[in-house]
């Protein structure tokens, strides 16, 4: 652009108003550049961020950037081409740099003829006595325009405001439903009724970081504590409590959604039924849990879950390794929640043992103890009565029924003798935890017989 | 001949009639402009401001033939263009063509809105073909010709405003204004007292050439494009048609616009101005500087201007505000 700005050797009247020309015209290609850059600049960087945070697939990127591109060249362009200066402009700037009184307009515009030759050879001769008046640089220097001010702070604005944006849907959106569900279930630890879902919540964000565990049984996971949360919210009366509830339900769905529902019909069926533990003997003993050995009444839901392999709980906490009893409390409610058929006396008889085993019995011994009457299947049936091919030879077994199957039944069951009690009677009990004595309104504590207690314990 | 001896020429011509004029040394220029050029002047203004005198004294400083007519209204064509007249030559009586006072170079026409119109038109056709025509036979009038015509825009009880047809015969209307205090008294100084202005004449004994070459050299000055195409634009601005807008000035208070000589007139008017200047080109300046003399007299304004008293060259004022130098 510089190139002929050079210390000027003042041609013709005609050549430096070529040159005029040519110099304006790179004025008003720079003008049009860097007018139309900032947005376009703008427009690629948001682009690129909502690639990144792939907001935005890359096919869409590859073609929208070259596209802006081109659009922003033909803006150029077409705004660019009707701005260049024409010739009589550029020499009427030059009449009013020079104060040449329009010779340099007349001596580019006039045509030539015989008769008016001496004309244009004195006017000539008079423009080029005020050629030494002007310098290209120093009378026409590239100043940005306004539009270049306006279009660069709207870019900034715009690229400001969309960071923002971003910025704030992200924070809310950014975080992963594993955390969210963390959070949520440390805050309703520190609700004594919501503190049961708060566990099954925070195994359940366990679960979903633990890339071993099947994704089905995820997803089965997620729809049990869906209505257990669903029950809960039923019951619940506090707006705070159903505000976490609701907020638990939605991250849920969420999660759900991202899993997309594969699997969705084998988990129903792997969450029923009874399966023999002739493949899994063994599977339910794992290693004690540090916290006192209750591992054993993980027995039941360690077919679903691989984590009951090291004698975890399936709702548990893996950092509950180590914790104290009630942790193993948990995975004996848990282990037993499946059950529909357990009444209120049972699960207060269970309550009266847990506390026995809260009080310093061995977990480990018992779980170790078979029954001496045959294996538990057989235990179950009345004389000559077949089994299912499944657990015949079984040991023991483990039966946990849909959940579905179980509110159903539970609920039916306490319709039909108690139809005013029902309403608030929980269908599935909730929590195995002794209830603090500090609270005395807490909702009953319903609680289910572990099948291996059920005609040990009164 | 070259521009140097032209505006010296020019330049020598305003010094001399400033001798005796004072002050409308725009009036003096724009009248010799108009000579150079082929025109005719229509003067305008209150008596007593110098206009009979100013033509005299230019047409003395230009050393060509001077007449002056007074028109009134009992003045007939005749009285102007001459008549055939029986004489006796040689024993014998025939008509002859005794020429009125219109054969002359430079020809004061003093009030000649107190003529008839059909006295006025006597003239429009020497003003116009440089001719007169009487009994069928043409006279052709020596070159240069120029009419200078006064009008009293007061006192109008028995005057015939001049139709548009014979007011847009004259290249430039000039309003002669009142001096101002200083000339006022500088005219006071030279008429009051005993000493008289030493008036000679400029241009030398055969100033027909000499004026005939200052005429061509005035049509060769260079107009640019872009400046035609401004007082094209201009002119056209003047018409009020149904596209300009209906508020505009042109609209309101204009009937006509400026005819095609209104153009020719601007042109030729700033090439002298140039000329003047020592230039031989144009400039936007020159096109303005004769853009009001050269087209006022052309607008004929309506009612609506002359109720609230708006001026041709008010309406002008907004014209050249409007129209786009290029």
């Amino acid at each position: 652009m510089q190139g002929y700005l050079g210390k000027q050797d003042h041609g013709s009247p005609e050549d430096f108003v070529h040159r005029l020309v040519r110099h304006l015209r790179n004025q008003v290609l720079w003008d049009f550049l860097v007018t139309f850059s900032p947005p376009i600049l703008a427009i690629i960087y948001l682009a690129a961020v909502l690639y990144t945070e792939s907001w935005m697939p890359a096919l869409p990127l590859v073609m929208l950037v070259p596209a802006i591109i081109v659009i922003g060249a033909l803006a150029v362009v077409f705004r660019y081409r009707p701005r260049v200066p024409s010739i009589p402009a550029a020499a009427h700037l030059m009449d009013a740099k020079a104060e040449a009184q329009d010779r340099f307009i007349t001596l580019t515009t006039v045509q030539s003829s015989p008769s008016s030759d001496p004309m244009l050879a004195r006017l000539r001769r008079e423009a080029m006595g005020t050629l030494s008046r002007v310098e290209l640089r120093r009378d026409f220097p590239y100043r940005l325009k306004q539009p270049f001010y306006w279009s660069a702070i709207s870019s900034l604005a715009l690229i400001i405001l969309c960071h923002l944006l971003l910025n704030g849907t992200l924070t809310k959106s950014g975080v992963s439903p594993q955390q969210r569900i963390r959070e949520l279930a440390e805050q309703m630890s520190h609700r004594v009724p919501l503190a049961e879902i708060g566990r099954s919540l925070q195994s359940l964000a366990d679960k979903l970081d633990d890339l071993k565990v099947a994704s089905e049984e995820k997803h089965s996971l997620i729809e049990e504590i869906q209505k257990r949360i669903a029950q809960e919210q039923e019951r619940e009366q506090e707006q705070n409590n159903q505000d976490l509830l609701s907020d638990a339900s939605s991250t849920l769905k969420s999660l759900e959604q991202e899993s997309g529902g594969q699997g969705q019909a084998e988990q129903q069926n792997a969450g029923g039924g009874v399966q023999s533990n002739a493949s899994q003997e063994g599977h339910g003993e794992g290693k004690d849990s540090e916290g006192g050995g209750d591992e054993s009444k993980g027995e039941a839901s360690a077919q679903l879950n691989p984590d009951m392999k090291d004698g975890k709980s399936a709702q548990g906490n893996s950092q509950g390794k180590g914790q104290e009893k009630d942790s193993g409390h948990q995975k004996e409610q848990k282990a037993n929640q499946p059950d529909p058929s357990n009444t209120e006396k049972t699960t207060d008889e269970s309550a009266g043992k847990m506390k026995e085993n809260a009080e310093g019995r061995s977990g480990k011994n018992r779980s170790d103890e078979m029954p001496k009457d045959g294996p538990p299947a057989e235990r179950y049936r009345k004389p000559g009565e077949q089994g299912p091919d499944s657990i015949k030879g079984a040991k023991y077994v483990t039966v946990q029924l849909p959940e579905e199957i179980a509110a159903d039944s539970s609920g039916v069951t306490a319709a039909s003798k108690d139809g005013k009690e029902s309403k608030n009677r929980p269908k599935v009990p909730i929590s195995n935890v002794p209830l603090p004595a500090h609270l005395p309104e807490a909702p009953a504590e319903k609680q289910r017989m572990p099948l291996e207690y059920r005609d040990v314990i009164r | 001949m070259d521009p140097e001896k032209f505006q010296e020429s020019f330049k020598g011509l305003e010094a001399e009639v400033r001798k005796v004029i004072v002050g409308h040394n725009d009036t003096i220029r724009k009248v010799l402009i108009a000579f150079f050029a082929g025109g005719h002047v229509l003067l305008e203004g209150v008596p007593g401001l110098g206009k009979t005198l100013l033509v005299k004294t230019l047409s003395h400083a230009l050393g060509v033939s001077f007449k002056r007519i007074q028109f009134t209204p009992d003045l007939m064509p005749s009285d102007i263009v001459g008549t055939q007249v029986l004489e006796e030559m040689n024993g014998r009586r025939e008509f002859q063509f005794k020429q009125g006072p219109i054969f002359a170079h430079v020809v004061l026409a003093d009030e000649i809105n107190r003529a008839t119109p059909k006295t006025q038109s006597a003239v429009l056709e020497a003003m116009e073909e440089k001719q007169v025509t009487v009994f069928g036979e043409s006279h052709t009038l020596e070159s240069p010709f120029m009419v200078l015509a006064t009008q009293n825009p007061i006192e109008l009880e028995g005057t015939y405003p001049l139709p548009e047809a014979q007011l847009d015969r004259f290249f430039f209307k000039l309003l002669v204004i009142p001096p101002t205090p200083v000339e006022l008294r500088e005219i006071l100084k030279r008429t009051t007292g005993t000493e008289t202005a030493d008036m000679q004449e400029v241009l030398p004994e055969d100033g027909g050439q000499l004026i005939n070459e200052m005429k061509q050299l005035l049509r060769q000055v260079l107009v640019a494009p872009p400046i035609e195409d401004y007082v094209v634009r201009l002119v056209h601005a003047t018409q009020p048609q149904p596209q300009n807008a209906a508020n505009s000035p042109v609209r309101q208070y204009l009937r006509f616009g400026s005819s095609p000589r209104g153009a020719q007139s601007v042109i030729l008017g700033a090439k002298g101005h140039a000329l003047a200047d020592g230039r031989v080109h144009v400039s936007y300046d020159d096109v303005e500087n004769v853009l009001y003399p050269a087209l006022r007299h052309r607008m004929i304004l309506n009612f609506q201007a002359e109720a609230e008293n708006v001026s041709a060259d008010q309406i002008m004022d907004e014209l050249v505000k409007q129209v786009r130098r290029n």
